[in-house]
């Protein structure tokens, strides 16, 4: 155990280490706070650098990147009423209140405050949920990962703010996407229409590039320009924090075990946290009257809601690699790319990694602090960079990052078609977080499925057998039926809700 | 670019039966129960199921609580001027990156990209005393970043680069 702290601390004291940490959460906190770009297009773009560092480097700038971006999308929330990235989306009106009644320093402050207490919130779950949910993990076999990665699905579709009618179809979008290549069981080449280039599969960063950036610069065409920021000087930030977590330390607490416990819902991230936890805050509240109003209450709650997510989305990624959101997906992807497969043995043999992992998470955490701080102060000034000079920039880094993924310019072609893809379904209301991670999780779901029909004889009795799996197969079949239930449950409630107003 | 839901769902029956169908004529494992050709099956007839109960308008009664993240603010912002081609814009960066894919390996990394960067700014309504600078200088910058500490082999082109 000590030992294995001490080889943590060692990976990850060195230079490349420390300086692509600081880089990192200095870009995160850039882009969280620019409007319009989120904390996962900032994790995107940020894949094509990790291929050049070290696995814990390269760990460690997708760790920082994400957790600044969520917290600094509280600034543009703050100061313009437009949330940065779209887990702030939940409480940007009522901390834009707290500015017009001349409280600009109480919401930031609490932003900065609770996103790191959140986020340390996050990291101690994933210390003490993780090894013992490995354990259990050693003996799942084919038929528990199948059901596993289904109920992930599920969950993905369940959590969306959308038509779970919708929701599901962008998951089997997703997993069609994944049967594309010749990495299927018959090893022959499927739905490749004769390119060479689709040989290989639709790889899941660029498609991911392209839902996240190249969509995003696609809507910034037909939508108009954010209104400038007005400059302010800004007070003491951190002055009535400690006040603030003493008042509100339930609130706090409260925000931080939903968050937790949404991050490790597969599919739902920091956005979905801070919308229920915001919600659940107004609805626990004493004083429910004053929320809308610039009371500081949702924001303690809701920050330290969408900051604990970000962390523990790394339990299912890092034992399964199920992702826990979008972020953790991308996650996923650099982990294999860095030879630590996600799987339960990556906590007995590569533990000093996984330590390396939850001390960067800490410090990130921590590092947010002084580096938030500082970034409200210059966020008047990087605000007033206009979006006709961010965007070809995004979109430069689309073209090269991809290309610089395989040194194939198909990458490139990949981002293109998934934005388009992903514009269109996102005004259409299908939510692209499902398709996202049906592609990731495709080649999983069907190598579980097909292992499992194989050894069953294609027999369907064997999938329920085990009690872990019927455990799981109940979970996901009950998530699947659940929105039919709702629906059925409105459809007898409405005629007898008609007949009342009639009587 | 709003459809209306039965022409999405439409689409999605005729993707998910083609997909089915694809599946289906796949050649199997020899000797075998399930080979490639399962998998494709059930998401294609669960694409085509979900597609069908769209056109039907199921689940739409769930989607009255979607918000977007609101970009306009409603006081500042003009409304967007709508006309045909006005759409159309939002094709322009699939487009240009169709672009650099074919005219980067000709023209070399630095002109494309230069240009790539002049496109879009114009497009988002910045003046060439902006776009100009940013399409001079943004290439060189990722060309750095990128192509000289990175070590990705960005495409020479026309332009040497003697640095």
């Amino acid at each position: 155990m000590l030992k294995t702290l001490i080889d943590a601390f060692a990976l990850i004291s060195t230079w490349e280490v420390i300086i692509s940490m600081f880089a990192a959460s200095v870009y995160g906190l850039v882009i969280g706070s620019l409007p319009g770009l989120s904390a996962t297009m900032a994790t995107a773009l940020l894949v094509p650098v990790t291929f050049y560092l070290s696995p814990i480097a390269a760990i460690a700038t997708i760790v920082a990147a994400s957790s600044m971006a969520i917290f600094s999308g509280d600034i543009p929330g703050a100061l313009l009423r437009i949330p940065g990235t779209p887990a702030s989306a939940a409480y940007a009106d009522e901390a834009y209140a707290m500015t017009r009644k001349g409280q600009a320093e109480l919401a930031l402050g609490a932003g900065v405050w609770f996103s790191a207490v959140g986020g340390i919130a996050g990291v101690l779950s994933l210390m003490i949920l993780a090894p013992p949910l490995a354990e259990i993990a050693l003996s799942f076999s084919t038929f528990e990962y199948f059901w596993l990665a289904l109920l992930g699905l599920m969950c993905a579709t369940l959590v969306a703010r959308s038509s779970p009618v919708k929701a599901i179809a962008g998951m089997f979008i997703g997993l069609l996407v994944a049967c594309i290549g010749i990495e299927n069981p018959g090893g022959i080449p499927r739905f490749t229409f004769g390119l060479t280039d689709l040989f290989g599969g639709i790889e899941p960063i660029p498609a991911l590039v392209g839902v996240f950036a190249a969509a995003q610069v696609m809507r910034a065409m037909l939508t108009p320009e954010p209104p400038p920021l007005p400059r302010r000087k800004f007070g003491s930030i951190m002055a009535g924090q400690w006040k603030l977590t003493k008042l509100y330390r339930w609130q706090m607490t409260r925000g931080n075990i939903v968050g937790i416990i949404i991050g490790v819902l597969p599919g739902a991230g920091a956005d979905m946290a801070a919308w229920v936890s915001y919600a659940m805050s107004k609805r626990f509240s004493k004083e429910p009257e004053k929320f809308g109003t610039g009371h500081v209450e949702g924001l303690v709650e809701a920050g330290a809601s969408n900051n604990a997510s970000i962390a523990s989305g790394w339990v299912p990624s890092l034992l399964f690699g199920i992702p826990g959101d979008t972020i953790a997906a991308i996650a996923i992807g650099v982990l294999y790319m860095k030879g630590l497969n996600p799987g339960p043995t990556l906590f007995t043999e590569k533990a000093s990694s996984m330590y390396a992992i939850y001390l960067m998470f800490i410090i990130a955490n921590i590092l947010m602090i002084p580096l938030g701080i500082a970034m409200i102060r210059v966020a008047t000034y990087i605000l007033l960079a206009p979006r006709s000079a961010i965007m070809p920039i995004i979109m430069l880094c689309c073209a090269v990052g991809s290309f610089a993924i395989g040194n194939n310019m198909f990458g490139v072609v990949t981002v293109a078609a998934f934005g388009v893809i992903g514009y269109v379904m996102e005004t259409n209301g299908y939510p692209v977080a499902a398709m996202v991670l049906g592609i990731v999780m495709g080649t999983m779901v069907e190598q579980a499925f097909v292992t499992s029909l194989i050894k069953s004889d294609g027999s369907i009795l064997p999938f329920f057998e085990r009690p872990v799996a019927a455990i799981l197969a109940a979970m996901a079949i009950g998530a699947l039926l659940w929105p039919v239930m709702v629906w059925v449950w409105r459809k007898v409630k409405q005629p007898q809700a008609a007949a009342a107003t009639t009587r | 670019m709003r459809l209306p839901d039965s022409v999405t769902g439409s689409f999605l029956v005729v993707l998910g039966a083609a997909a089915a169908y694809g599946g289906y004529i796949l050649p199997p494992v020899p000797g075998q129960p399930v080979g490639p050709n399962v998998f494709p099956l059930v998401i294609g007839c669960g694409l085509a199921l979900c597609g069908l109960a769209i056109v039907f308008g199921i689940g739409r009664s769930f989607e009255e609580e979607e918000e977007l993240v609101p970009f306009e603010d409603g006081q500042t912002a003009a409304p967007p001027p709508q006309s045909k081609l006005y759409g159309l814009r939002a094709l322009l960066p699939p487009a240009l990156l169709l672009f650099y894919v074919f005219a980067a390996d000709r023209l070399g990394f630095i002109i494309t990209a230069a240009t790539m960067v002049y496109v879009t700014s114009t497009a988002l309504g910045a003046r060439w005393k902006l776009a100009l600078p940013l399409a001079m200088l943004s290439p060189f910058a990722i060309h750095l970043i990128f192509g000289k500490l990175l070590r990705v082999p960005l495409p020479v082109g026309l332009l040497p680069t003697p640095w």
